[in-house]
């Protein structure tokens, strides 16, 4: 009585899919905490391995290729890093120092609002701060937790400093291998199916982390050279903030305009315009990106619905934070392709079945 | 794949490993879809190929099946069908599926091994990154490819009007 069930092209496609789902949750489970590390580490291996492959034709062995690209990537990053830290450390510092004060300032205006608020509704002063005063509490130890998760953030980078060469190292030399071992490892009437959806799914990640890169580095340097414009202090950082967190769809923006308005709003002497300005600067850079950057550069690497998009950032977000809203989209985009792609094989052998 | 896996860290880090790829390379210089191609150049893509193990009739594709790559016979024996009827019969050495290189459409035709065989794989992905690695090489193993598809294409109408006749 199962069988019609069992054979129907979309219920086997939704079971294979749904173990391969199980597989791939229970791995992103699994190096969750690596996650970031992972990533860079991929991206970077999309970069350096056309240049391992062209030293392996010139006769290289692919642990020295992979060996000579590693000291290639250490090299231009040392020098980088040598060029651009002193600069940006300066203004991480500057960016330390002043967001205390940033927060402070925060809380005293939105304290003082409330004081207003309430005397001009002529409510008793000592029940409003009752009712507020828990969310001070609350507020001053997220406040305290952000400041604690900034210093956290220079253990993971020196984590990732030495976790990443390796990962790439071993990426460069082993994927390829890993890869065909996996893929050749399917059944013979599954090998070129399982083939054709790998190779779309690259190419289109392939497509939109170029584009998203190429997006965000167009939106660091137009919000820097804004920043710099109006005025504001630590405008490289801000502007380098603001470049990835525009990599998040929708809400990114947004919260690429929360900062650079408090650090106006903390920046002395207080000047509303630079606050506007401030705000005005992510609008310009977020109008260029969507008429200009995003048209040419991202196109139609990932076509999907804004609601899907934005309960996928939601998702994501929750189960990764930060990493998880920046990987949403390209994971979505994946799970669809990989789908469609099954339902289109066992559609053809259905086919091929009945007639 | 063909290419030197599984070997020890500390191998000989600059010389690489020599193994089957030769046979096969030779066998594929044979074919007419790497006339006027260097050894050399026809030798890297044999690394990225797949080498797969069929058994006596055991279906290597069905016409309508999604198709991604030209097949080359090793060993053994492959006959190719539409319905009852048979067009070819080839043995080691011959390649069939070449169409698959060139266009995202079912096939259109039965692959069945008729021995135990086996079948080296050159997929169209690997040919488009060749394509843009290589592209004075692509472009003539685009040329043989047309040169095949022509072939085949005057075959069917000088059937098809022997068949009028």
């Amino acid at each position: 009585m199962l069988q019609p069930f069992i054979q129907h092209p979309l219920s086997r496609t939704v079971f294979l899919f749904g173990i391969i789902l199980l597989v791939f949750s229970f791995f992103a489970a699994l190096l969750a905490p690596l996650l970031f590390t992972i990533i860079i580490s991929f991206v970077l291996y999309a970069l350096l391995d056309p240049v391992s492959r062209i030293l392996e034709r010139r006769g290289m062995s692919s642990t020295a290729s992979s060996l000579t690209v590693l000291f290639i990537l250490i090299a231009i990053s040392a020098s980088v890093i040598s060029l651009l830290m002193p600069y940006l450390s300066a203004q991480v510092s500057q960016l330390q120092e002043q967001l205390p004060s940033v927060w402070q300032t925060l809380l005293s205006f939105v304290q003082e609002t409330i004081q207003h608020t309430a005397s001009s509704m002529k409510l008793d002063l000592e029940t409003s701060n009752n009712i507020t005063q828990p969310f001070f509490d609350e507020a001053n130890k997220i406040g305290k937790t952000a400041l604690l998760a900034g210093s956290n953030l220079l253990i993971d980078l020196s984590v990732l400093v030495i976790l990443v060469p390796i990962f790439t190292f071993f990426l460069v030399r082993d994927y390829r291998h890993f890869r065909n071992y996996l893929l050749d490892s399917l059944p013979n009437n599954s090998f070129e199916l399982g083939w054709i959806i790998y190779h779309r799914v690259t190419n289109q990640l392939q497509e939109y982390v170029r584009g998203i890169m190429i997006q965000s580095g167009i939106m660091s340097l137009i919000t820097s050279i804004g920043f710099f414009a109006i005025g504001l202090d630590s405008y490289i950082l801000l502007g380098i903030i603001a470049g990835l967190l525009n990599l998040i769809p929708y809400v990114g923006p947004l919260l690429a305009m929360v900062l650079p308005t408090l650090l106006a709003l903390a920046q002395a002497p207080f000047d509303p315009w630079l606050i506007g300005a401030a705000i005005g600067v992510i609008i310009v850079a977020q109008i260029i990106d969507n008429v200009i950057v995003i048209p040419s550069v991202i196109a139609n690497a990932v076509n999907m619905h804004p609601i899907i998009v934005i309960i996928g950032i939601i998702v994501f977000g929750n189960l990764f934070g930060f990493i998880g809203m920046i990987i949403a989209i390209p994971a979505i985009s994946t799970a669809n392709l990989i789908f469609r792609g099954l339902h289109q094989g066992f559609q053809t052998r259905a086919v091929l079945t009945d007639s | 794949m063909m290419s030197n896996s599984n070997h020890p860290f500390w191998r000989n880090l600059f010389r690489k490993n020599s193994d089957q790829t030769h046979e096969i390379t030779e066998m594929w210089m044979q074919t007419p879809l790497f006339e006027n191609i260097p050894y050399r150049r026809c030798r890297e893509l044999v690394g990225n190929m797949h080498p797969r193990e069929y058994r006596a009739d055991e279906t290597i594709f069905n016409a309508g099946d999604i198709g991604a790559s030209v097949v080359l016979i090793r060993h053994g024996e492959v006959e190719i069908r539409t319905g009852d009827q048979i067009l070819a019969e080839l043995v080691s050495g011959d390649f069939f599926g070449e169409i698959a290189l060139i266009i995202d459409e079912p096939r259109t035709a039965k692959a069945v091994a008729t021995k135990n065989s086996e079948l080296i794989f050159f997929l169209r992905s690997d040919l488009e990154e060749w394509i843009q690695r290589s592209p004075k090489d692509g472009a003539q193993f685009m040329l043989n490819i047309s040169r095949i598809l022509a072939a085949r294409l005057k075959q069917t109408n000088q059937l098809i009007s022997s068949q009028e006749s």
